[in-house]
């Protein structure tokens, strides 16, 4: 070996070893970096989630969870009740308390995306759901959320650890509801399903965003609790879209085609009760005539009215409603929940 | 050349080094980390307490805080079995129990165990450095799976801290307490909360029972240890503990706690506290809200004297005020219907599996004597203890020395105030102070005051040396040395003495309207301080001690001081030596 060579070899091997003894621990400052502890995680993402509370309803909660996704605070969540009634406020981590306003919804991925109702210029730390990952069955998680409204005012969110337990289609009801996503969710081993968890942040273990947290259902062969979360790589362009101004809410044409519904006919000769005319796809279920001395005028419905709830399901449209409807029979006694002049009323009327 | 080369391989040898160790230390961690879980397990298992009712039936967990047996545990654990309970421990042992106190307010109970003295204590943590994302672990005996009593571990991380949880009807109230997702089910009620080092941070005594029925639902309460250790003390003493109330109601106004009302009669106001001030800061801590304040309030006994800031329109003010009573126990409370015990074995376990236990046999003597019923205390065996403990030592002292029918001459000088910050020199102060078995008088500069021992009024206090006379009325009837020297006496636990920043042991004697609260410390065995009330909506009389002399016939501190004002000034006096008229 001439010494020229001996020479070059033992500078590849000097800068081998320089780019070695750089990478490796920079690696592991990586792999630090890129793992951090628990508690860097909670400070991470406490403050991206809010606590909601709206109308009860039923049984069912007046509170609840969201996660913001925008510096302008657009705030995701599940579309149950609480958004479905309205009167929404949102407190941020800091304690602020904003009015929200629903921006849109999407039935087939049971989504909803509110804003806060901000002074201009006003700022607010969010997930970048472009962060959104799907993590191997496994993979630790943590569950943030408002369950049990445990946290009031400033005080921070409870934060739950588990692992994801399986990606797989869910068959899940909640009453008659079915859970309409059909893609595979996540199923988490830690407890979720807890009252005013629903809307929360799912994150891995370095608290990249997974998954929103599902509501307080059941499955629908076992009839135990579902700890569920969507995942937000399906939800980021549903968010992207509607953030975009476009219409996201469309069921599938043939998908109501077999359900048994009260037909427009029956609800006013029996009901007496005539809903607006349903020309779009989702028109929400306004009363628009009450006949004299009917059923419904009895029961002290008026023009006007919006129903929002028959029982404890969640009316999203006039199709909704009649679909609802159809599940009763006659001589059953049924409760509607109407939003009137921004206020929640209870009504009650036997079906005919 | 060649050192060239000879860096290029160490730097070589160095790189695979880097590598190499970071690997092992990424595969080590999870094996370390597992077998240090292990091992701490292995080490504070021993301290975790199966408690059960004598005939073994109902009970939940506690756990030991001392070799002689004490253990913590919840009140809604001990109070179904009486005053006698069966206890496990994880070497399979059952041993004897007796009540010791109670704090219903605050869920806790003190029993102890019986039976040997080198039981294995927890070591104690500092809840008040837990945070969200701590690694936790919490061992019981849930749904009474041991039949051996090794305790049942679960882990899980802290989910929140500084929560509150309301009572149930006045009671059962969780204040400032640890809010955690390992699983809690019935039976672990009682029973220790550890984080990962192995350090007892809390007793796990509550769940966000719902849907489920009362099973885990990954959101339960653990009762801080820092709240707990402010009431060992009280417990031990056989108490029906109380919390306390500031006299005095707040609301939390667009981030501030203010001020909605003062009780006229308060010393919160006679400090000069009014409705609109805001809050700013209670027993040290910030406030930002009401429940922040209720957070802060409800770890403390009653009878606490807690330091308080507030603001208002001329500026920031600070005080100490006393917590009075909230409930004033005279039994212990019934618990609601849904928070009784029900019988908590496994559902799936079949009837012939339940542990049983032969007929409770009639107590052995030497159990029953632990137990002394009376009205107000949990267990009074244990007050007559403490009693005893802090008494004994000065009345050996005192021996024959104090006979009530003497009347005491002592000279006094003033020899300067101080406050926290700063020191002034004395103003000049001299007189002779005259203690008899009815009253008390001093002339001071030529004024005379006399202060009358049954009946006394704050306007007969000298201005410069307010509650003087009062308090060693009072201070004259303990010197007696006599066991009787007043109506009623009991020990009261242990505080935090403010003036003197020292932690003291309190007891409490009571005469006619007169509540006095001496402190004792272990390093005399005379009282470093008193505190009389005397009478509603008047300041107490506030004294303490230095230097206590022994002459032939008398015993009297050689210094005394009296605390008063916002700044709680301490006026000290120099005593000359006692002249006993016979």
């Amino acid at each position: 070996m001439t010494s020229v060579l001996r020479r070059n070899v033992a500078i590849l091997q000097v800068l081998v070893g320089v780019v070695l003894v750089l990478t490796s621990p920079t690696a592991t400052l990586m792999a630090q970096m890129l793992s951090p502890t628990h508690l860097e995680v909670v400070a991470l993402r406490q403050p991206v989630i809010v606590k909601l509370f709206g109308a009860s309803a039923g049984s069912l909660d007046s509170y609840g969870t969201g996660i913001l996704v925008s510096k302008e605070g657009h705030v995701l969540t599940v579309w149950n009740h609480l958004v479905s009634t309205g009167f929404l406020t949102a407190v941020t981590a800091d304690g602020k308390r904003f009015p929200v306003d629903t921006i849109g919804t999407s039935a087939e991925h049971d989504a909803a995306l509110l804003k806060l109702k901000t002074e201009p210029g006003e700022t607010f730390p969010f997930v970048d759901l472009a962060q959104a990952t799907d993590p191997e069955v496994g993979a630790s998680v943590y569950a943030f959320s408002n369950m049990f409204r445990v946290a009031a005012g400033n005080e921070p969110v409870s934060v739950v650890h588990g692992v994801i337990a399986a990606r797989v289609p869910l068959e899940a009801t909640q009453g008659r509801w079915k859970f309409p996503v059909k893609s595979p969710i996540w199923l988490i081993d830690a407890i979720t399903n807890n009252s005013g968890a629903a809307g929360g942040l799912l994150t891995d273990a370095a608290g990249m965003p997974v998954g929103l947290i599902g509501r307080e259902i059941r499955h629908a062969s076992s009839r135990t609790w579902v700890n569920y979360a969507v995942p937000l790589t399906m939800l980021k362009p549903v968010v992207d879209a509607i953030m975009a101004g476009k219409k996201v809410d469309q069921k599938p044409k043939d998908a109501t085609a077999d359900v048994a519904m009260i037909s427009d006919k029956d609800l006013t000769s029996k009901y007496g009760l005539t809903m607006v005319p349903n020309v779009v796809e989702r028109t929400p279920a306004f009363v628009d005539d009450v006949a004299k001395d009917s059923l419904s005028e009895k029961s002290g419905l008026q023009r006007g009215d919006l129903i929002v709830l028959v029982e404890d399901a969640v009316i999203t449209s006039i199709t909704d409603f009649q679909q609802q409807l159809a599940n009763f029979r006659t001589g059953q006694r049924l409760s509607l929940t109407i939003n009137r002049d921004e206020e929640l009323k209870t009504v009650e009327l036997r079906v005919p | 050349m060649t050192r060239l080369s000879q860096l290029s391989s160490l730097l070589l040898f160095l790189s695979f080094w880097f590598t190499a160790a970071s690997d092992v230390h990424s595969q080590q961690t999870l094996v370390q980390r597992e077998s240090a879980r292990v091992e701490t397990i292995g080490r504070i298992s021993p301290s975790v307490v199966c408690v059960m009712a004598p005939n073994g039936e109902g009970g939940g967990s506690g756990v030991l805080i001392s070799a002689d047996g004490f253990a913590i545990s919840n009140f809604h654990v001990t109070s179904g079995s009486g005053s006698f309970m069966k206890c496990g421990l994880d070497n399979s042992k059952l041993y004897d129990a007796v009540i010791v106190g109670i704090d219903p307010t605050g869920d806790v109970a003190l029993i102890q165990l019986q039976g040997r003295t080198d039981f294995v204590a927890a070591q104690r943590g500092d809840s008040d450095q837990v945070r969200v994302g701590d690694e936790v672990m919490a061992l019981g005996n849930p749904f009474l799976l041991a039949s051996d009593f090794t305790p049942t571990v679960t882990y899980g991380i802290v989910s929140g801290v500084r929560r509150y949880q309301y009572p149930a009807n006045t009671f059962l109230e969780y204040t400032d307490c640890i809010q955690i997702d390992a699983s809690i089910n019935p039976g672990n009620s009682g029973g220790p909360l550890f984080d990962i080092q192995g350090r007892w941070i809390g007793i796990n005594g509550r769940a966000s029972f719902e849907k489920r029925g009362r099973v885990n639902s990954g959101a339960a309460y653990a009762i801080s240890v820092n709240q707990v250790q402010l009431f060992i003390e009280h417990l031990k003493c056989g108490l029906i503990v109380d919390h306390g109330v500031p006299e005095f109601t707040v609301e939390t106004v667009e981030g501030e706690v203010v001020v909605s009302q003062v009780s006229e009669l308060s010393e919160a106001w006679r400090r000069g506290l009014r409705a609109r001030a805001q809050i700013v800061s209670f027993a040290g801590r910030l406030v930002s809200s009401a429940n922040d304040f209720q957070n802060v309030l409800g770890i403390y006994p009653e009878g606490t004297r807690l330091p308080l800031t507030w603001r208002d329109k001329e500026g920031v003010h600070s005080a100490t005020i006393r917590l009075r009573p909230l409930h004033d126990f005279q039994k212990a409370p019934e618990l609601p219907e849904e928070r009784k015990p029900k019988d908590e074995k496994h559902p799936e376990t079949p009837d012939d599996q339940k542990q049983k236990f032969e007929a409770p046999e009639e107590l052995p003597k030497e159990l029953n004597r632990l137990f002394v019923e009376r009205d107000g205390f949990c267990n009074y065996h244990f007050n007559e203890v403490q009693q005893s403990k802090l008494l004994d030592p000065m009345r050996a002292r005192i021996g024959t020395k104090g006979d009530p029918k003497n009347v005491w001459q002592i000279s006094l000088a003033s020899s300067g105030s101080e406050t926290k910050e700063a020191k002034t020199p004395p103003i000049s102060l001299t007189g002779e102070l005259t203690i008899g078995p009815t009253a008390a008088g001093l002339k001071l500069d030529g004024v005379p005051y006399l202060q009358n021992a049954e009946n006394p009024v704050a306007a007969e206090e000298p201005a410069q040396l307010p509650g003087l006379l009062t308090a060693v009325l009072q201070l004259r009837k303990l010197l007696s040395g006599e066991k009787a020297a007043f109506n009623e006496q009991l020990a009261m636990g242990q505080t935090l003495h403010l003036p003197l920043q020292k932690s003291v042991h309190i007891l409490v004697t009571r005469e006619g309207a007169r509540t006095s609260r001496w402190y004792f410390t272990s390093e005399s065995p005379f009282p470093v301080g008193v505190d009389v009330e005397y009478g509603q909506g008047i300041d107490e009389a506030r004294l303490v001690f230095e230097n206590w002399q022994e002459s032939e016939n008398a015993v009297f501190p050689g210094r005394i001081g009296i605390v008063a004002g916002v700044q709680e000034q301490l006026t000290w006096l120099t005593m000359g030596e006692v002249k006993v008229k016979q």
